[in-house]
């Protein structure tokens, strides 16, 4: 099972990373969500937290999304020392995405009302 | 604490201190935030008597328990102060992400007081607050200060991609700085505070910019009771068509249906209809023009915002916009008839910071006073016939108090009074009407004449709603849904989004989930009607009198649409009536008592 992310129909609200934190921490904290939401002008990026990495990679660099140019950071799944999201905001503990349990049941999929991100097989 | 903070940010701009206070308990109870606590602090802090652009003046950021919880479409944020333009009591509500990130710094308010001796803007990041120098920013437009401001930001913070996307920044643009009287407060680059001109107290307070990073989280009294009521009611609005409707048009589904029946504010009101625009009355045409994405707010599932561009080498960038009113009001208004046109005034008044409804209003009556002969050309210094270009220049005249921009930017009153005729300025208590033509629906009338901020259209709704097409129930109804949306402001719920019997459902619904204090649907009626009531003791002790309850002339003698005249005065009777006010408007002992509002009403009833 995997959750695939649709961005050109992402409207950039956010109700994924409440889902999330919804489920994960019983309270409404966008910093303490497993799924971000990157907010662009021509399109908005859902990017799931992946695993955790000790150190920051040198190889950044830009993708090209839709003719636009992408910071890779901000696409990069990783939970990672150079970046402020996938990280409890008060102890720095990494996260990462658990499909909300087993069988998985992801809520952000469930809150997505343009149904950007969809739970699929494979 | 569930829902609120209890927190209030108080920052004194002419000693440069800010302090947290505690939000009393009474004020979460009787006036939940947003607009009701806006209205109760400005009623208990500042006299109403006073110069609206002068220091002793507040400028509240307000936002709702229900801000930043998650609750659909309730994310917004209110802004309260006096009104420059109307005298009134002001709430303008904005979307975006600016409410969310003043949340989720730890505070339900932000209070703005007295005036910085030099411009500043300032950070908010969770409890960490600095006033920082604004000279460079001093300027600059709108969306150039939020650039500008993130850059400055990143460096001086070390913030990553991630959290200067996330940030909420609220601004004024050059007219703000220049104390037009109908500047608006901008956010998120085309979220505006947009009615009544606060954009110009935050100016007269030097105040260029207010930007917050907010990373606490918002407490939830039922989280299991609460996500199911969501669920629930995302399944409601997917087979009633509500999502997919407000996602795919947005508001641009009504400027067609507006102008199809010959209700749409044209050419200064003088008709309900423009024949060029007749091409816009299928949303899909608009859509395929100029959308670039659908833009949501934050937390709202519908996502009726749309970002927008056209080809045109000076605007480059995509923008939001504009909404329907704008294209009623920049747009029919102004006799412009094509979309590139009212997207190009829509997004400079974006830039410029300008209130874009009152603008489109002052601006079609410069139009109306060139075309009657009013004003003569070598005042302006070019023609301004209904449907020029030049109304381009003019907006940035305005904004930056150049030429006859100086005498507009005191207001359309001042405008048509300097020539003759003060009956073309098509306004309420200052404040220019919006789109809907008031002629095509008698209850509108009413609604714009009695709403205590001045000449709006989110303080009631649009009479052809369900339930509210029948003249004997007007009254009535426009009564409740005012109680209902002042309750509603102080969630803070959008009011397009949620309609009629919702305002009241959802927000107690919601209210009870968040909080845990029990809201029932008929108290939270009874709460709308105090703030009603408290808002129109305030505009009383600043002036604002019943005879203002009134709409222009034209609207009142000249059948313009639809051959038909609005019966105020019958109207008014009616409506004071079940307001529990005497004859002239003026709230009668006996309802104060009920609603708990004797001692406000003293010295005044």
């Amino acid at each position: 099972m995997r959750i695939r992310i649709d961005h050109k129909v992402c409207t950039g609200c956010k109700q994924c990373e409440i889902a999330c934190s919804l489920a994960h921490t019983e309270t409404a904290a966008p910093w303490r969500s497993r799924i971000r939401v990157f907010l662009g002008e021509e399109f908005c990026l859902p990017v799931i937290a992946g695993p955790y990495t000790e150190a920051s990679c040198n190889s950044k660099g830009t993708l090209v999304v839709e003719g636009v140019e992408v910071d890779a950071c901000v696409v990069c799944r990783a939970s990672c020392p150079m970046k402020s999201v996938y990280k409890e905001p008060d102890t720095a503990i990494p996260l990462k995405c658990d499909f909300c349990g087993d069988p998985p049941d992801p809520q952000c999929v469930k809150w997505c009302a343009p149904n950007a991100l969809t739970l699929v097989e494979g | 604490m569930f829902g609120w903070h209890g927190k209030i940010l108080r920052i004194d701009l002419s000693e440069g201190k800010s302090r947290v206070e505690e939000t009393p308990s009474s004020l979460m109870r009787d006036y939940i935030g947003g607009r009701g606590m806006g209205a109760r602090l400005l009623f208990d802090e500042i006299d109403p008597s006073i110069d609206a652009l002068s220091p002793e003046n507040k400028l509240i950021f307000a936002t709702g328990p229900l801000t930043g919880s998650g609750a659909p479409a309730a994310s917004r944020f209110i802004v309260s102060a006096k009104s420059p333009l109307s005298s009134c009591v002001s709430s303008p509500c904005c979307g975006g992400s600016f409410g969310a990130n003043l949340k989720y710094s730890g505070y339900d308010l932000l209070i703005f007081e007295g005036k910085s001796p030099h411009p500043v803007y300032v950070t908010l990041l969770n409890e960490r607050v600095e006033i920082l120098d604004a000279s460079l920013l001093w300027g600059m437009a709108s969306s150039e200060t939020e650039e500008a401001i993130r850059k400055e930001m990143r460096s001086k913070y070390l913030l990553d991609t991630w959290a200067l996307n996330a940030m909420g920044i609220a601004d004024i643009g050059p007219a703000g700085e220049n104390l037009v009287r109908f500047a608006c407060i901008m956010s998120d680059g085309g979220r505006a505070a947009g009615r009544s001109g606060l954009g110009a107290v935050m100016g007269s307070k030097n105040l260029k910019a207010v930007a917050a990073l907010g990373t606490r989280h918002v407490n939830i009294a039922n989280v299991q009771g609460f996500r199911k009521a969501v669920m629930e009611f995302y399944r409601e609005a997917r087979e009633n068509g509500e999502l997919y409707k407000r996602r795919r048009y947005g508001t641009w589904s009504l400027p067609g249906r507006a102008n199809a029946s010959k209700s749409q504010a044209s050419f200064n009101f003088r008709e309900g209809y423009s024949e060029a625009f007749a091409k816009y009355e299928d949303p899909e045409v608009i859509r395929d023009l100029i959308r670039v994405r659908d833009e949501a707010c934050f937390a709202c599932p519908f996502a009726c915002g749309k970002r927008s561009r056209i080809k045109d080498p000076d605007f480059p960038l995509t923008a939001k916009g504009p909404e329907h009113e704008t294209m009623a009001l920049l747009g029919t208004n102004c006799g412009m008839g094509e979309m590139e046109d009212i997207c190009r005034a829509n997004y400079l008044c974006n830039d410029l910071g300008m209130d874009t409804i009152t603008a489109g209003a002052v601006v079609s009556c410069a139009m109306e006073l060139f075309m009657e002969g009013a004003l003569p050309e070598k005042d302006l210094g070019y023609p301004l016939e209904f449907g020029s270009r030049n109304m381009l220049r003019l907006l940035k005249e305005i904004a930056l108090r150049e030429g006859l921009g100086e005498l507009i930017a005191e207001g359309g009153i001042a405008l048509a009074t300097r020539y003759g005729r003060p009956d073309l300025y098509m306004g309420v208590k200052g404040m220019g009407i919006p789109a809907w033509h008031p002629q095509a629906f008698d209850a509108l009338g009413l609604q714009y004449a009695t709403c205590n901020t001045g000449g709006s259209h989110t303080k009631a709704t649009m009479p052809f709603y369900e339930g509210r097409k029948d003249p004997a129930h007007f009254v009535e109804f426009t009564k409740k849904d005012q109680d209902y949306i002042a309750a509603a402001d102080s969630g803070v719920l959008c009011w397009i989004i949620y309609h009629g019997p919702l305002w009241g459902e959802k927000l107690a619904e919601w209210l009870t989930y968040v909080t845990g204090m029990d809201f029932a649907p008929e108290a939270i009626g009874r709460l709308g009607e105090r703030i009603w009531n408290l808002e129109r003791l305030f505009n009383m002790r600043s002036g604002v009198m019943g005879k203002d309850d009134t709409l222009p002339p034209r609207i009142l003698t000249e059948p313009r649409v639809k051959n038909r005249v609005v019966h105020l005065d019958k109207l008014l009777v009616q409506y004071y009536e079940l307001r529990g006010w005497d004859s002239s408007g003026v709230p009668t002992r006996e309802r104060l008592q009920m609603l708990g509002l004797e001692k406000e009403g003293e010295g005044v009833i």
